[in-house]
């Protein structure tokens, strides 16, 4: 094994000398006796237990954190997995040690106030550990599974159709997916694209019978798309199933990139690829983060799925996969029980010993979802759906699934339980600073010595394994604009699975001027006010001196410190930014022509690209009038699109032009030189900025800056605006319950 | 030196001037070039703004017993340009007859040049099968065979290959042939469908789409090539284009000597 991409380089010559020793002592050959690896893991397991439970005095605590760290510290100079792996030993070392402390000697509570809140506590930090150790497991070791090339011999190539459910998403979005869906690199007699329209739309109808697609349609709209899916099976008949949806336009190359490992592996049931998004999600849209800081999707995408592929566990995310017709009609079509019926159909292929895998190769974009309150309806879905598998198809219970797919599954159900302890954790020093409570029976320096290396080898072994994917401290934004609203439909979903429905992400829209969603930052606006109070308390405590060890004050104003950031962070979000275009451009630069109405001819490259239109930049200023008619080609290599336009902007060399009456054909062709290319989103996959811990502490202190004089500022404008201009209301946040 | 034959198997598809601009894009790119007409029409000067009353010429040279480098003309842009030479029709008969009787006069006449290794010589030949071709044929260590993208273009391709193959494939110091498809429109379907069979068949061994442009005629009544007249036309990106694969073929072609 040698180094790994997802690792940064060693970076000197002593960590080039340490990774070298690592990948040679991970290639002995003793490793393949059994019984050698078998005592080498009981020695390893007995002196684990010993460093997670031997009792140590404060200095000999401080000694044995600051060793371990330092160690921690020269394994992440190394590139090499066994580093990594280390590092996750330490890591657990250290949470474990702090646990089995916190178990055993913090719990000796006084009062019943005490007692609630250090419960409360200790519940929320046992939650987090049980993620971060499933996490390691999850992510030991990402598979990075390589395409497989189809066979050369085309007539052996299996059949499949390609669905594309919609419901209620407007006709100009689908459009664009069957666009790119007929411009597939397949055989044409072995593809079929059909339309799934639960909406049973006639202007749907007539688009599919023009551009000569398949048009399905059901009488009942019963467990929405698994519904909309399955009885699509029943009149298709091909091999394998592609499924986008009607969002997500695949590129040219998705059937020849994802179809060889179906041929390799009979028994591959389904294969992922991500779900990349070309316009902004609300968090980077209203932060501003758009391409700089990891969205958060890459994570799973990124580094999770990847990881669930080693333990043959990797979901089905509902789109932008390929499904074996054969095993999906075994599991009785995608599964209804639950409203994630994407990852449940996952689990029950693996329960009948079918494969499933996934690709890291965005074949696939798709729109993000604009506006805060649609993005947490989503959410809130997938939150309540792994409920529901937990509560009815429990992956710890039941045949057919290994010890590493239960564990997997397991960590994916709980990860969406984080509703109420990170609420815990974002108003736990409140306990103390507002009722005096003391939720840890311990001093302020045994605690510091305790769960600052728990802290420290969390945040550097994650920020190493998942750097390029999530960059640090992000996690805690993303989960505290969710937490609150996830809570309740967990809790609901996982007593009564039966309640709550399916709701549709609505995409593609238009938010035609700036404003605060009030409705949705209640909760980051009560938190923040909380924390402010607490910070307030604490700080006249500290001034006014008396009883209380100050230490205990100053670490709990830390924590309320940082809680503030995160919860005025979160009311950043909520400030949604102006969203203008009903086309989202997707900014590529790509060799194209502008022939004139003269025929005079300039060679220039795009700036971006939409179904509408193209922006171009010009190699010098030019006199174009607006409303010229012209030609304009994009190439691909020798390939070349012309199509008519019209010049609708011109300023200072970049010339807008918008499409004029394109025909199918030229549609088609369009999408195969724009949104089908097969590089256009891999290039930018993973290729972010790595993260580093401090960088990312001050970017998102800098958001909480923001957005905490965002509140004020809004909280001004709108105490002084007249009564009868405020905005009513926001669009109401939809919970699923349509 | 690396001695580039253009030729075609019909007339009209724009050879000379594909001749013209790649020399001039070559110079550009820093190499040292010289080309030689070997079109009886004598219109490749044209090209390099000499002189309709220069008279000069191989043709007139070779019947002189002169050597070449008297015919030499140097255009702004710094190609040597040899051009046809003007000759009555009695003199050109006598030529041709000489031509045809000596098989190696090409090559002798470019070794009295004493270029360098890594110059370069561009050959214009009149269309179809000549005294001409063959001695360019005979000569070259890359061939360049221009096109149109219209079916009775297509049609005369396997002829061409056909000469290519009877004077040059079995050379040891011949390199490789390749194509260059001339006034290009995509915009018309079947013009598209010609490109994409070519591509089709001959793949890498295109080295060249020149659009159709306004601008390739137009900079030929100002006296100009393409390449200067208009700078971010389409045909100028693309003779850029050509001239960067063909710097890279000769690269690798065999020194003629």
């Amino acid at each position: 094994m040698s180094e790994d991409t997802d690792l940064p380089a060693p970076r000197s010559r002593f960590a080039a000398w340490l990774t070298r020793l690592g990948d040679r002592m991970l290639s002995l050959r003793v490793w393949d006796l059994r019984v050698v690896r078998w005592i080498a893991m009981l020695v390893a397991a007995a002196l684990f237990g010993l460093v997670v439970t031997v009792p140590l005095d404060l200095y000999e605590q401080l000694g044995f954190a600051a060793t371990g760290f330092i160690v921690a510290m020269v394994l992440n100079k190394t590139g090499s997995r066994l580093g990594t792996l280390a590092m996750m030993v330490l890591s657990v070392a250290a949470s474990l040690r702090y646990m089995y402390w916190r178990v055993t000697e913090t719990l000796g509570f006084e009062t019943w106030v005490d007692t609630f809140f250090g419960t409360g506590l200790l519940l929320a930090e046992l939650y987090a550990l049980i993620v971060l150790l499933l996490g390691y497991f999850q992510t030991a070791w990402p598979l990075d599974r390589k395409p497989v090339p189809m066979p050369p011999d085309m007539s052996t190539w299996p059949t499949v159709d390609v669905f594309i459910p919609t419901y209620n998403e407007p006709l100009d979005v689908v459009k664009q997916t069957v666009f790119t869906a007929l411009a597939l690199d397949w055989p044409v007699d072995k593809v079929k694209v059909f339309v799934l329209d639960d909406g049973r739309r006639d202007e749907f109808r007539a688009f599919c019978e023009d551009v000569g697609v398949g048009y399905v349609t059901r009488d009942n709209n019963r467990h929405a798309k698994a519904g909309n899916i399955n009885a699509a099976l029943q009149v298709t008949d091909g091999e394998f199933v592609a499924i986008f949806d009607c969002d997500h336009v695949p590129t040219r190359s998705f059937l020849q990139v994802t179809m060889g490992w179906f041929m390799r592996d009979k028994k591959l049931a389904m294969l992922q690829t991500p779900h990349y998004f070309f316009s902004p999600d609300p968090f980077e849209k209203n932060l501003e983060t758009f391409r700089a800081i990891p969205n958060e999707g890459e994570l799973f995408y990124g580094l999770i799925q990847d990881g669930n592929d080693l333990w043959n566990a990797t979901f089905f995310c509902g789109s932008c996969a390929v499904i074996r017709r054969g095993p999906l009609l075994e599991v009785g079509g995608i599964a209804v029980e639950t409203v994630t019926e994407d990852a449940h159909t996952a689990l029950k292929l693996n329960r009948l010993g079918y494969n499933t895998a996934y690709l890291a190769i965005p074949q696939a974009a798709g729109l993000a979802t604009e506006s805060l309150s649609g993005h947490i309806g989503q959410r809130i879905r997938w939150a309540r759906g792994m409920a529901q598998i937990c509560r009815v198809d429990n992956p710890l219970l039941g045949r057919g699934l290994k010890l590493g797919q239960r564990l997997c599954y397991l960590n994916a159900m709980l990860h969406f339980f984080y509703g109420l302890p990170r609420l815990i954790f974002l108003t736990a020093p409140l306990s103390f600073l507002l009722f005096g409570a003391h939720i840890f029976q311990a001093s302020a320096l045994m605690i510091t010595a305790f769960a600052l290396p728990h802290i420290l080898h969390a945040s550097i072994t994650n920020s190493r394994i998942q750097g390029r994917f999530r960059h640090s401290f992000w996690n805690e934004v993303y989960e505290t604009v969710l937490a609150w609203y996830i809570l309740r439909p967990v809790v609901v979903a996982f007593i009564n699975p039966k309640l709550g429905k399916f709701n549709v992400t609505a995409k593609g829209g238009v938010i035609d001027e700036a404003y605060f969603d009030w409705t949705i930052a209640r909760p980051y606006i009560i938190l923040l006010l909380l924390n402010m109070v607490g910070f307030g308390v604490g700080a006249a405590i500290l001034i006014n001196g008396g009883s209380i060890e100050p230490i205990t004050v100053v670490i709990n104003l830390f924590w309320t410190f940082y809680n503030m950031v995160i919860a005025s962070a979160s009311i950043a979000v909520a400030s949604e930014n102006k969203q203008i275009r009903l086309a989202p451009r997707v900014a590529a630069q790509l060799p194209s022509t502008v022939r004139f109405s003269n025929g005079r001819t300039i060679a220039c490259e795009t700036q971006d690209f939409s179904q509408t239109g193209l922006g171009l930049t010009l190699p010098a200023n030019m006199e174009v009038p607006l409303g010229e008619k012209v030609q304009v080609s994009i190439f691909r290599n020798r390939e070349e699109g012309v199509f008519p336009a019209v010049v609708v902007f011109n300023r200072n060399n970049r010339l807008g032009v918008h499409f004029e009456s394109l025909n199918v054909k030229q549609q088609v062709e369009l999408a195969q030189l724009t949104f089908a290319r097969a590089d256009t989103w891999a290039n930018a996959w993973g290729n972010g900025v790595r993260d580093t811990p401090l960088t990312a502490l001050k970017t998102v202190v800098r958001i909480g800056f923001r957005g905490f004089g965002l509140f004020f500022k809004h909280l001004y404008s709108m105490a002084t605006a007249p009564r009868h201009t405020r905005r009513a209301s926001a669009p109401k946040l939809d919970t699923g319950d349509k | 030196m690396k001695i580039i034959a253009i030729v075609s198997a019909k007339g009209g598809v724009g050879k000379t001037t594909v001749t013209a601009t790649l020399s001039t894009a070559l110079r550009y790119r820093g190499h040292t070039v010289f080309t030689a007409d070997l079109d009886p029409q004598n219109a490749l000067r044209f090209h390099f703004g000499i002189s309709p009353q220069e008279i000069k010429g191989i043709s007139r040279a070779s019947l002189a017993g002169q050597p070449w480098a008297e015919t030499c003309c140097q255009s702004p842009s710094g190609v040597v340009v040899m051009p046809y030479g003007s000759v009555n029709e009695a003199d050109r008969e006598a030529f041709e007859n000489h031509l045809d009787a000596n098989p190696t006069w090409l090559r002798s006449q470019l070794d009295t040049l004493g270029l360098d290794d890594d110059d370069i010589v561009l050959l214009d030949t009149p269309p179809g099968p000549s005294v001409y071709m063959r001695q360019a044929l005979t000569t070259a260590s890359v061939v360049v065979i221009v096109t149109l993208p219209d079916a009775a273009s297509y049609a005369t391709l396997p002829m061409m290959e056909g000469l290519v193959q009877t004077y040059c494939t079995r050379r040891p110091d011949f390199s490789s042939y390749s194509y260059v498809i001339n006034q290009v429109d995509n915009s018309r379907q079947l013009a598209k469908d010609v490109v994409q069979v070519m591509n089709a068949n001959f793949g890498e061994r295109i080295i060249g789409l020149i659009h159709q442009d306004p601008s390739v005629s137009e900079a030929l009544a100002y006296d100009k090539s393409v390449l200067d007249y208009d700078v971010r036309c389409q045909a100028t990106q693309d003779f850029v284009n050509c001239a960067e694969r063909l710097s890279g073929l000769i690269q690798y072609a065999g020194h003629a000597q």
